[in-house]
């Protein structure tokens, strides 16, 4: 995961992509300069994906959508942020989201945030250059103090109800471990944001989610009574992951200067605020450093 | 009713019509005991399947093994713009002109006399869409002045046949959920009957019933155990028994989505449709039977309640989608005639089941290979082989289990035929399997989750297509055409000892019903995908199907898309007939 020359290629692209940069020529993400040529930074984020981007009141907001507004203003354009609908892996999102467009005309963007940087995620995408981690996600446990033994034995929450996303890690975990002993327990909700409301609304006992979900959820009910699980669970398979950015294979120096400002925000602070407006506690990508 | 209104406005066609050939044209178009009618009228082509039993038989002969090999272009009509992507359709043919849907639910009215174009119709699609296997569409439904099909985001589509105006469009289901809809609607007792479709998990399976005339919601029926039906906007009864065969809440996001639609058998007054694989994909996660995926439902087309169920595959973990189109028919089985039917499913197995209570009769294996079972026992469950199943998430990590059929199944969504000549079923089948592996590292929507790997290989070095003609009382394979490339469009049986079928290669082929002797074939300039149809217009027989690749194989192709991967792009309306 340290090196970052090999995921992003840079190795790879030399002379020859700075000329197929700019043969890249008209429609299609742009570099650099001609994104600041046309004064726009078209940036895709995922549709509905609390808390990093949904739609409220007209707007797309959450952490990836002022992530974007702040490197667009960074790099003195405007900001065109795009909504895309997640596909079946994030391979086909970033096919409909940044090298080829969607199938029912979904224009690819410059810039997409919210794309794991991992090596054999991204050796297998080389349409794409994947940069600028700025973000270790990591799933976590929480619940309604005294009702669930938050720091026990997972068995020890049995017949409590367990929210948790359909189909996710947390969900496999809940039902398939420990002899599938608390599979019954389990209360199947569309994503973690919901799981995690679920539990602020006092219609679960405990979520599994991601780190930034149950931060986020908690932050915006003000319930103090749910609280985090501080050691590991037990057998827990996923270590987390580390979230950064895509643009076109060709879009090479946008996507250097984009890494460029995220190395600045995270040194700066500025990074740390901007998570800790949504009531997330930033921590810094593995890989970033 | 707009029954005077539209007979006013239909006037001027159905003179021209009446000058033409077709007798039996009422004024205000087809009835119900038109669409009832549609496999023995041979003048027009009235419903998805060539009759509500879909059999794709037509008696017509004046085409015919002995002359099938003169057969010409009449001529083609382009669909045309940059929208070219699998054409899935079967022609509908009433009143002198021929519907088809097109790719990106479009809708085309084209002169069957001349192929030129009376109107086209294009459903304005939200780009939020997602549709998991092409943008394709597979036909329209006729009835009076009304000609109805199904986009892409999820709503019903009726319009006017004579001008293409919109005379009312309804969503059936809501896309953002991940619905989507690409079945031709079926027809009976003026109720428009639909499945639906959509992504593999959060979506739960049902057929809808809705009035003709004005799109609204008679019955609804959840095809998922545990689930709430409704008749008149009343509550109807629950689908099976609550967490009988799932465990917790996991039947409240079943799957089972039934996104081929149905057929209907008026001896036995039933609609039968398929239920598709049950969510999350992995079986290990989801213990039971799961009811009611991976079934045929045999369901009162007044009530929407379930008549009878048969699960072709138990607990799958396969993919092995139970939506296959199940076909009626009547046999002779030992000794005594029976009222049957018969469906090619996924999982490699023919089934023949008695339709009037869904009594397993025999499972015969169409395919080289079954995996993941061996045969059925008498009592119609699945001789489970263990150790090809997948295994559970977490477990044997990187190592690939082989499984036979692939996820895209022995037979996929292409609609089989029966000939009532010669007593068999000509099925279009695909021999190729499929490694399965548990995904070390996944990715969905950004974050991380437990994937599983997937890669289709070839089973046999000279073929991965191969249309077989099924011998449904003895089991017997009585021949079978090889393709190089996996077969993807229906078939079509006549009266002339025919068989007609498409290839991704880009012909329309025909074949002696008895032999499989291949007597003629056409290039068609892309690859045929769509259902062939056949009717008699001016005293001539005809022969229509679209062409234009695409649909699900070149998706998912893996090493088996090289035999495919020089196959271009189109979207065209074929018609033919005998030089005169």
């Amino acid at each position: 995961m340290r090196d970052r020359a090999t995921l992003s290629r840079r190795a790879l692209i030399g002379g020859a992509g700075a000329a197929l940069a700019l043969a890249a020529g008209h429609g299609g993400a742009a570099p650099l300069a001609k994104v600041k040529a046309l004064g726009t930074l078209r940036v895709v984020v995922y549709q509905d994906n609390r808390p990093w981007s949904w739609a409220e009141g007209g707007k797309i907001v959450g952490l990836d959508a002022d992530l974007a507004q702040a490197i667009a203003a960074k790099l003195g354009v405007r900001a065109d942020v795009a909504q895309l609908v997640a596909d079946e892996s994030v391979d086909d999102d970033l096919r409909n989201g940044v090298w080829k467009g969607g199938l029912l005309g979904f224009m690819p963007g410059d810039l997409m945030l919210h794309v794991p940087f991992d090596r054999s995620f991204a050796a297998r995408n080389d349409q794409v250059a994947i940069v600028a981690p700025y973000y270790r996600e990591s799933f976590a446990l929480a619940g309604v103090g005294g009702a669930v033994a938050l720091e026990g034995m997972p068995t020890e929450w049995r017949g409590h109800k367990l929210a948790a996303e359909l189909d996710s890690i947390p969900d496999f975990y809940l039902i398939g471990s420990f002899g599938g002993i608390l599979a019954k327990d389990v209360v199947h909700y569309p994503t973690g944001s919901a799981a995690v409301a679920a539990v602020t609304a006092g219609q679960a006992d405990a979520v599994l989610a991601s780190r930034a979900q149950i931060e986020h959820g908690l932050y915006r009910a003000g319930a103090g009574r749910v609280t985090l699980r501080k050691g590991p669970l037990p057998a827990f398979t996923s270590p987390g992951w580390d979230i950064g950015m895509a643009v076109k294979e060709n879009s090479r120096t946008l996507g250097d200067a984009v890494e460029e400002i995220v190395t600045a925000m995270a040194a700066s602070g500025e990074m740390k605020a901007l998570f800790a407006r949504h009531g997330v506690d930033w921590t810094p990508a593995n890989a970033a450093g | 009713m707009k029954g005077p209104i539209m007979r006013a406005l239909s006037g001027v066609a159905a003179i021209t019509l009446a000058m033409g050939a077709a007798p039996l044209v009422a004024q205000g178009g087809p009835t119900d005991a038109d669409l009832m009618n549609d496999a023995k009228s041979t003048g027009d082509v009235l419903t998805y399947g060539m009759g509500p039993q879909a059999h794709r038989f037509s008696s017509l002969n004046a085409i015919n093994s002995g002359n099938v090999a003169k057969m010409v272009p009449a001529f083609s009509a382009s669909l045309g713009g940059e929208k070219q992507r699998g054409q899935e359709a079967q022609p509908i043919v009433y009143d002198g002109t021929i519907y088809v849907t097109g790719s990106y639910s479009r809708l085309f009215a084209f002169d069957a006399r001349t192929g030129e174009e009376k109107w086209q119709y294009d459903a304005r699609l939200p780009d939020g869409i997602m549709p998991c296997c092409d943008v394709v569409n597979r036909g329209a439904a006729i009835y009076g002045d009304k000609i109805i099909f199904a986009t892409l985001d999820a709503r019903l589509v009726a319009l006017n046949r004579n001008t293409g105006k919109v005379i009312w469009n309804k969503q059936i289901a809501d896309y953002k959920e991940g619905y989507s809809a690409t079945a031709a609607p079926l027809i009976v007792n003026g109720m428009v009957i639909t499945g639906n479709s959509g992504g593999e998990f959060g979506v739960v399976g049902a057929v809808d019933a809705r009035d003709v005339n004005t799109g609204e919601l008679i019955w609804h029926r959840p095809v998922i155990e545990g689930h709430m039906g409704t008749l008149k906007g009343k509550d109807n009864g629950i689908t099976g028994k609550l967490n009988a065969t799932w465990q917790g809440d996991l039947w409240k996001s079943g799957g089972g989505a039934t996104w081929l639609g149905g057929t209907y058998d008026p001896d036995t007054n039933l609609l039968f449709f398929g239920t598709g694989n049950p969510a999350p994909w992995n079986s290990h996660l989801r213990p039971g039977d799961n009811l009611y995926t991976a079934s045929t439902l045999a369901i009162d087309p007044a009530t929407g309640v379930i008549k009878w169920h048969y699960q072709t595959t138990p607990h799958d973990g396969w993919d092995f989608d139970g939506v296959n189109e199940f076909i009626p028919f009547d046999a002779t089985i030992n000794g005594k005639p029976m009222k049957l039917g018969a469906k090619a499913d996924r999982n490699g197995y023919f089934f023949v089941l008695d339709r009037t209570n869904g009594k397993f009769i025999g499972a015969h294996k169409f395919v080289m290979q079954t995996t993941w079972a061996n045969g059925f026992n008498k009592n119609g469950k699945p001789n489970y082989i263990v150790e090809g199943r997948p295994p559970a998430p977490g477990d044997a990590k990187g190592k690939p289990v082989f499984a036979s059929p692939s996820f895209l199944g022995g037979k996929n969504w292409m609609p089989m035929a029966y000939s009532q000549d010669t007593g068999l079923f000509y099925i279009p089948s695909n021999d190729w399997g499929m490694d399965i592996w548990n995904e070390p590292i996944a990715y969905k929507k950004g974050a991380a989750y437990l994937g599983a790997g997937f890669t289709i290989k070839s089973i046999a070095d000279d073929h991965i297509g191969a249309l077989r003609a099924m011998d449904p009382k003895t089991g017997k394979i009585m021949w079978e055409y090889k393709n190089k490339a996996p077969l993807w469009g229906g078939v079509l049986t006549t009266g002339g000892n025919l068989v007609f079928t498409g290839t991704p290669e880009g012909f329309l082929k025909a074949f002696d019903a008895k032999t499989g002797q291949e007597l003629w074939k056409f290039q068609t300039g892309s690859g045929v995908v769509g259902s062939p149809v056949t009717w008699e217009q001016d005293g001539e027989q005809y022969v229509a199907v679209m062409s234009g690749w695409g649909g699900a194989v070149p998706l998912w192709g893996g090493e088996v898309a090289k035999s495919f991967k020089d196959i271009n792009q189109g979207g065209a309306l074929w018609v033919f007939k005998l030089p005169k």
